[in-house]
Protein backbone atom coordinates (compact mmCIF):
# COMPACT_ATOMS: atom_id res chain seq x y z
CA UNK A 1 0.00 0.00 0.00
CA UNK A 2 1.33 3.41 -0.93
CA UNK A 3 0.60 7.06 -0.23
CA UNK A 4 -1.46 7.94 -3.29
CA UNK A 5 -4.64 9.79 -4.13
CA UNK A 6 -7.78 7.71 -4.31
CA UNK A 7 -11.35 7.99 -5.51
CA UNK A 8 -14.31 8.23 -3.10
CA UNK A 9 -15.38 4.68 -3.92
CA UNK A 10 -11.85 3.41 -3.21
CA UNK A 11 -11.95 5.23 0.15
CA UNK A 12 -15.01 3.28 1.13
CA UNK A 13 -13.36 0.02 0.03
CA UNK A 14 -10.25 0.76 2.11
CA UNK A 15 -12.28 1.56 5.22
CA UNK A 16 -14.35 -1.64 4.86
CA UNK A 17 -11.29 -3.77 4.11
CA UNK A 18 -9.25 -2.46 7.06
CA UNK A 19 -12.13 -2.88 9.51
CA UNK A 20 -12.53 -6.49 8.32
CA UNK A 21 -8.79 -7.18 8.64
CA UNK A 22 -8.60 -5.85 12.19
CA UNK A 23 -11.79 -7.63 13.33
CA UNK A 24 -10.13 -10.81 14.54
CA UNK A 25 -10.99 -12.99 17.51
CA UNK A 26 -8.03 -13.16 19.81
CA UNK A 27 -8.62 -15.40 22.78
CA UNK A 28 -5.68 -17.81 22.89
CA UNK A 29 -3.88 -15.77 25.55
CA UNK A 30 -6.99 -15.41 27.67
CA UNK A 31 -7.33 -19.20 27.65
CA UNK A 32 -3.78 -19.64 28.89
CA UNK A 33 -4.22 -17.22 31.78
CA UNK A 34 -7.45 -18.96 32.78
CA UNK A 35 -5.67 -22.31 32.72
CA UNK A 36 -2.90 -20.92 34.92
CA UNK A 37 -5.40 -19.76 37.58
CA UNK A 38 -7.52 -22.89 37.25
CA UNK A 39 -4.74 -25.46 37.62
CA UNK A 40 -3.00 -23.35 40.28
CA UNK A 41 -6.15 -23.03 42.40
CA UNK A 42 -6.98 -26.73 42.09
CA UNK A 43 -3.38 -27.79 42.87
CA UNK A 44 -3.18 -25.57 45.96
CA UNK A 45 -6.63 -26.71 47.13
CA UNK A 46 -5.59 -30.39 46.86
CA UNK A 47 -2.29 -29.63 48.65
CA UNK A 48 -4.02 -27.79 51.53
CA UNK A 49 -6.72 -30.45 51.76
CA UNK A 50 -4.16 -33.27 51.94
CA UNK A 51 -2.03 -31.50 54.55
CA UNK A 52 -5.06 -30.61 56.70
CA UNK A 53 -6.31 -34.21 56.57
CA UNK A 54 -2.89 -35.63 57.44
CA UNK A 55 -1.76 -33.20 60.14
CA UNK A 56 -4.95 -31.45 61.40
CA UNK A 57 -2.80 -28.31 61.65
CA UNK A 58 -4.80 -25.23 60.53
CA UNK A 59 -1.57 -23.31 59.85
CA UNK A 60 -1.49 -25.04 56.44
CA UNK A 61 -4.34 -22.73 55.45
CA UNK A 62 -1.72 -20.00 54.92
CA UNK A 63 -0.73 -21.95 51.79
CA UNK A 64 -3.87 -20.56 50.10
CA UNK A 65 -1.82 -17.40 49.58
CA UNK A 66 0.28 -19.31 47.05
CA UNK A 67 -2.61 -18.80 44.60
CA UNK A 68 -2.40 -15.01 44.83
CA UNK A 69 1.41 -14.89 44.94
CA UNK A 70 2.04 -17.18 41.94
CA UNK A 71 -1.03 -16.11 39.92
CA UNK A 72 -0.57 -12.41 40.68
CA UNK A 73 3.07 -12.52 39.59
CA UNK A 74 2.64 -14.62 36.45
CA UNK A 75 -0.53 -12.99 35.07
CA UNK A 76 0.88 -9.51 34.22
CA UNK A 77 3.91 -11.13 32.55
CA UNK A 78 1.71 -13.46 30.46
CA UNK A 79 -0.70 -10.64 29.57
CA UNK A 80 2.16 -8.33 28.49
CA UNK A 81 3.69 -11.05 26.29
CA UNK A 82 0.31 -11.77 24.74
CA UNK A 83 -0.34 -8.11 23.94
CA UNK A 84 3.12 -7.75 22.37
CA UNK A 85 2.49 -10.88 20.27
CA UNK A 86 -0.96 -9.67 19.14
CA UNK A 87 0.19 -6.15 18.30
CA UNK A 88 -3.16 -4.63 19.23
CA UNK A 89 -5.33 -3.85 22.20
CA UNK A 90 -9.07 -3.78 21.58
CA UNK A 91 -11.93 -2.23 23.55
CA UNK A 92 -12.90 -5.75 24.67
CA UNK A 93 -9.37 -6.12 26.11
CA UNK A 94 -9.94 -2.90 28.07
CA UNK A 95 -13.20 -4.23 29.53
CA UNK A 96 -11.56 -7.55 30.45
CA UNK A 97 -8.61 -5.79 32.09
CA UNK A 98 -11.02 -3.60 34.05
CA UNK A 99 -13.10 -6.57 35.24
CA UNK A 100 -10.10 -8.64 36.39
CA UNK A 101 -8.26 -5.67 37.91
CA UNK A 102 -11.37 -5.00 40.01
CA UNK A 103 -11.42 -8.66 41.11
CA UNK A 104 -7.72 -8.39 42.01
CA UNK A 105 -8.28 -5.25 44.12
CA UNK A 106 -11.31 -6.91 45.78
CA UNK A 107 -9.07 -9.87 46.69
CA UNK A 108 -6.47 -7.56 48.24
CA UNK A 109 -9.17 -5.65 50.18
CA UNK A 110 -10.77 -8.92 51.39
CA UNK A 111 -7.39 -10.25 52.56
CA UNK A 112 -6.64 -7.05 54.48
CA UNK A 113 -10.09 -7.07 56.11
CA UNK A 114 -9.67 -10.73 57.18
CA UNK A 115 -6.20 -9.98 58.57
CA UNK A 116 -7.53 -6.94 60.45
CA UNK A 117 -10.34 -9.01 62.01
CA UNK A 118 -7.81 -11.65 63.06
CA UNK A 119 -5.22 -9.23 64.46
CA UNK A 120 -7.44 -6.63 66.12
CA UNK A 121 -10.56 -8.60 67.08
CA UNK A 122 -9.19 -12.15 67.27
CA UNK A 123 -11.96 -13.27 64.91
CA UNK A 124 -11.36 -15.86 62.18
CA UNK A 125 -13.35 -14.65 59.17
CA UNK A 126 -11.26 -16.37 56.48
CA UNK A 127 -14.40 -18.15 55.28
CA UNK A 128 -15.22 -14.86 53.57
CA UNK A 129 -12.21 -15.33 51.27
CA UNK A 130 -13.47 -18.61 49.92
CA UNK A 131 -16.91 -17.06 49.34
CA UNK A 132 -15.24 -14.20 47.50
CA UNK A 133 -13.07 -16.60 45.47
CA UNK A 134 -16.16 -18.27 44.07
CA UNK A 135 -18.73 -15.46 44.02
CA UNK A 136 -16.40 -12.65 42.90
CA UNK A 137 -14.42 -14.70 40.38
CA UNK A 138 -17.57 -16.42 39.13
CA UNK A 139 -19.34 -13.10 38.57
CA UNK A 140 -16.33 -11.66 36.71
CA UNK A 141 -16.08 -14.82 34.63
CA UNK A 142 -19.77 -14.71 33.66
CA UNK A 143 -19.53 -11.01 32.72
CA UNK A 144 -16.47 -11.64 30.57
CA UNK A 145 -18.25 -14.57 28.94
CA UNK A 146 -21.18 -12.28 28.10
CA UNK A 147 -18.82 -9.62 26.66
CA UNK A 148 -16.92 -12.03 24.38
CA UNK A 149 -20.00 -14.22 23.77
CA UNK A 150 -18.53 -17.45 25.16
CA UNK A 151 -21.13 -19.78 26.66
CA UNK A 152 -18.65 -22.06 28.51
CA UNK A 153 -17.42 -19.00 30.44
CA UNK A 154 -20.96 -17.87 31.25
CA UNK A 155 -21.84 -21.39 32.43
CA UNK A 156 -18.58 -21.75 34.42
CA UNK A 157 -19.15 -18.33 35.98
CA UNK A 158 -22.61 -19.38 37.09
CA UNK A 159 -21.22 -22.53 38.73
CA UNK A 160 -18.90 -20.26 40.73
CA UNK A 161 -21.72 -17.85 41.60
CA UNK A 162 -23.97 -20.68 42.83
CA UNK A 163 -21.14 -22.24 44.86
CA UNK A 164 -20.40 -18.82 46.40
CA UNK A 165 -24.07 -18.27 47.26
CA UNK A 166 -24.28 -21.72 48.92
CA UNK A 167 -21.23 -20.87 51.03
CA UNK A 168 -22.60 -17.45 51.94
CA UNK A 169 -25.93 -18.98 52.97
CA UNK A 170 -24.02 -21.50 55.10
CA UNK A 171 -22.08 -18.72 56.83
CA UNK A 172 -25.28 -16.76 57.54
CA UNK A 173 -26.98 -19.97 58.74
CA UNK A 174 -24.10 -20.73 61.11
CA UNK A 175 -23.34 -23.95 59.24
CA UNK A 176 -19.67 -24.81 59.70
CA UNK A 177 -17.57 -24.68 56.53
CA UNK A 178 -16.02 -28.14 56.75
CA UNK A 179 -13.10 -28.93 54.49
CA UNK A 180 -14.61 -32.25 53.41
CA UNK A 181 -17.29 -30.43 51.38
CA UNK A 182 -15.93 -26.90 50.96
CA UNK A 183 -12.69 -27.92 49.21
CA UNK A 184 -14.38 -30.33 46.76
CA UNK A 185 -16.88 -27.53 46.00
CA UNK A 186 -13.98 -25.10 45.48
CA UNK A 187 -12.22 -27.56 43.14
CA UNK A 188 -15.41 -28.23 41.15
CA UNK A 189 -16.08 -24.50 40.82
CA UNK A 190 -12.56 -23.74 39.55
CA UNK A 191 -12.60 -26.66 37.10
CA UNK A 192 -15.88 -25.30 35.67
CA UNK A 193 -14.87 -21.62 35.84
CA UNK A 194 -11.29 -21.76 34.57
CA UNK A 195 -10.03 -25.12 33.35
CA UNK A 196 -12.86 -26.25 31.05
CA UNK A 197 -13.48 -22.80 29.42
CA UNK A 198 -9.69 -22.22 29.16
CA UNK A 199 -9.20 -25.42 27.16
CA UNK A 200 -12.26 -24.67 25.00
CA UNK A 201 -10.97 -21.16 24.20
CA UNK A 202 -7.52 -22.48 23.30
CA UNK A 203 -9.01 -25.20 21.09
CA UNK A 204 -11.16 -22.62 19.29
CA UNK A 205 -8.18 -20.31 18.82
CA UNK A 206 -6.10 -23.18 17.41
CA UNK A 207 -8.87 -24.08 14.95
CA UNK A 208 -9.15 -20.46 13.78
CA UNK A 209 -5.42 -20.24 12.95
CA UNK B 1 -20.72 19.36 -1.06
CA UNK B 2 -18.31 18.93 1.89
CA UNK B 3 -14.61 18.83 1.08
CA UNK B 4 -12.78 15.58 1.87
CA UNK B 5 -9.97 16.03 4.42
CA UNK B 6 -6.81 15.83 2.24
CA UNK B 7 -4.84 14.31 5.11
CA UNK B 8 -7.22 11.34 5.27
CA UNK B 9 -7.93 11.12 1.56
CA UNK B 10 -4.81 9.06 0.91
CA UNK B 11 -4.61 5.29 0.65
CA UNK B 12 -2.20 4.46 3.46
CA UNK B 13 -3.21 7.16 5.94
CA UNK B 14 -6.89 6.26 5.53
CA UNK B 15 -6.06 2.56 6.03
CA UNK B 16 -4.15 3.31 9.24
CA UNK B 17 -6.95 5.50 10.59
CA UNK B 18 -9.59 2.86 9.72
CA UNK B 19 -7.68 0.25 11.73
CA UNK B 20 -7.05 2.57 14.66
CA UNK B 21 -10.74 3.54 14.77
CA UNK B 22 -11.55 -0.16 15.20
CA UNK B 23 -9.10 -0.96 18.03
CA UNK B 24 -7.89 0.80 21.15
CA UNK B 25 -4.23 0.71 20.14
CA UNK B 26 -2.06 -1.03 17.55
CA UNK B 27 1.69 -1.38 17.22
CA UNK B 28 3.84 -0.56 14.20
CA UNK B 29 4.32 -4.20 13.11
CA UNK B 30 0.58 -4.87 13.24
CA UNK B 31 -0.19 -1.77 11.11
CA UNK B 32 2.58 -2.69 8.65
CA UNK B 33 1.20 -6.22 8.26
CA UNK B 34 -2.44 -5.21 7.89
CA UNK B 35 -1.79 -2.33 5.48
CA UNK B 36 0.85 -4.30 3.53
CA UNK B 37 3.08 -1.23 3.47
CA UNK B 38 6.84 -0.67 3.77
CA UNK B 39 8.36 0.44 7.09
CA UNK B 40 9.70 3.68 5.61
CA UNK B 41 6.42 4.74 4.02
CA UNK B 42 4.35 3.77 7.04
CA UNK B 43 6.68 5.67 9.34
CA UNK B 44 6.38 8.85 7.23
CA UNK B 45 2.56 8.62 7.10
CA UNK B 46 2.28 7.98 10.84
CA UNK B 47 4.37 11.07 11.50
CA UNK B 48 2.04 13.14 9.28
CA UNK B 49 -1.01 11.88 11.19
CA UNK B 50 0.69 12.53 14.51
CA UNK B 51 1.74 16.05 13.48
CA UNK B 52 -1.91 16.79 12.59
CA UNK B 53 -2.90 15.53 16.05
CA UNK B 54 -4.96 12.67 14.60
CA UNK B 55 -2.98 9.92 16.32
CA UNK B 56 -0.78 9.60 19.37
CA UNK B 57 2.47 7.67 18.97
CA UNK B 58 4.15 6.10 21.99
CA UNK B 59 7.61 4.60 21.76
CA UNK B 60 8.43 2.00 24.38
CA UNK B 61 9.81 -1.48 24.84
CA UNK B 62 8.30 -4.97 24.87
CA UNK B 63 10.94 -6.81 26.84
CA UNK B 64 14.20 -5.75 25.17
CA UNK B 65 12.63 -5.01 21.77
CA UNK B 66 11.55 -1.46 20.89
CA UNK B 67 7.80 -1.15 20.34
CA UNK B 68 5.91 1.75 18.77
CA UNK B 69 2.21 1.90 19.58
CA UNK B 70 -0.36 4.17 17.98
CA UNK B 71 -3.80 5.21 19.10
CA UNK B 72 -6.31 7.61 17.60
CA UNK B 73 -6.93 10.91 19.44
CA UNK B 74 -10.25 12.67 19.92
CA UNK B 75 -9.24 15.10 17.12
CA UNK B 76 -8.55 12.12 14.86
CA UNK B 77 -11.80 10.45 15.78
CA UNK B 78 -13.73 13.65 14.98
CA UNK B 79 -11.83 14.14 11.67
CA UNK B 80 -12.53 10.54 10.64
CA UNK B 81 -16.25 10.90 11.42
CA UNK B 82 -16.39 14.10 9.34
CA UNK B 83 -14.51 12.38 6.52
CA UNK B 84 -17.03 9.53 6.48
CA UNK B 85 -19.91 12.05 6.49
CA UNK B 86 -18.37 13.88 3.54
CA UNK B 87 -17.78 10.57 1.76
CA UNK B 88 -21.47 9.73 2.09
CA UNK B 89 -22.45 12.92 0.26
CA UNK B 90 -20.04 12.14 -2.59
CA UNK B 91 -21.37 8.59 -2.92
CA UNK B 92 -25.01 9.58 -2.36
CA UNK B 93 -25.34 7.19 0.56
Amino acid sequence: MEEKKITEAQSLEIITEMIARSNVRRQLGNGNIMLLWGYLSVAVAILVWSLLMCTHNVMWNWLWFLIWIIGGTATPIMARKQRAADGIKTYVDNISNGIWSTVGYMAIASTLICLAFLLFAGKDVWGMMIVFAMLGVGFAEAIQGIVIKEKPMIFGGWVGILAGLILMASLFGNIALQINWVIPLFITAFVCMMIIPGHILNAKARNEK
Amino acid sequence: MKELDPLLHSQLRLAVMSILMNVDEADFSYLKEKTESTSGNLSVQLDKLATAGYIYIEKGFAGKKPRTTCRVTETGRHAFAQYVDALKTYLNL
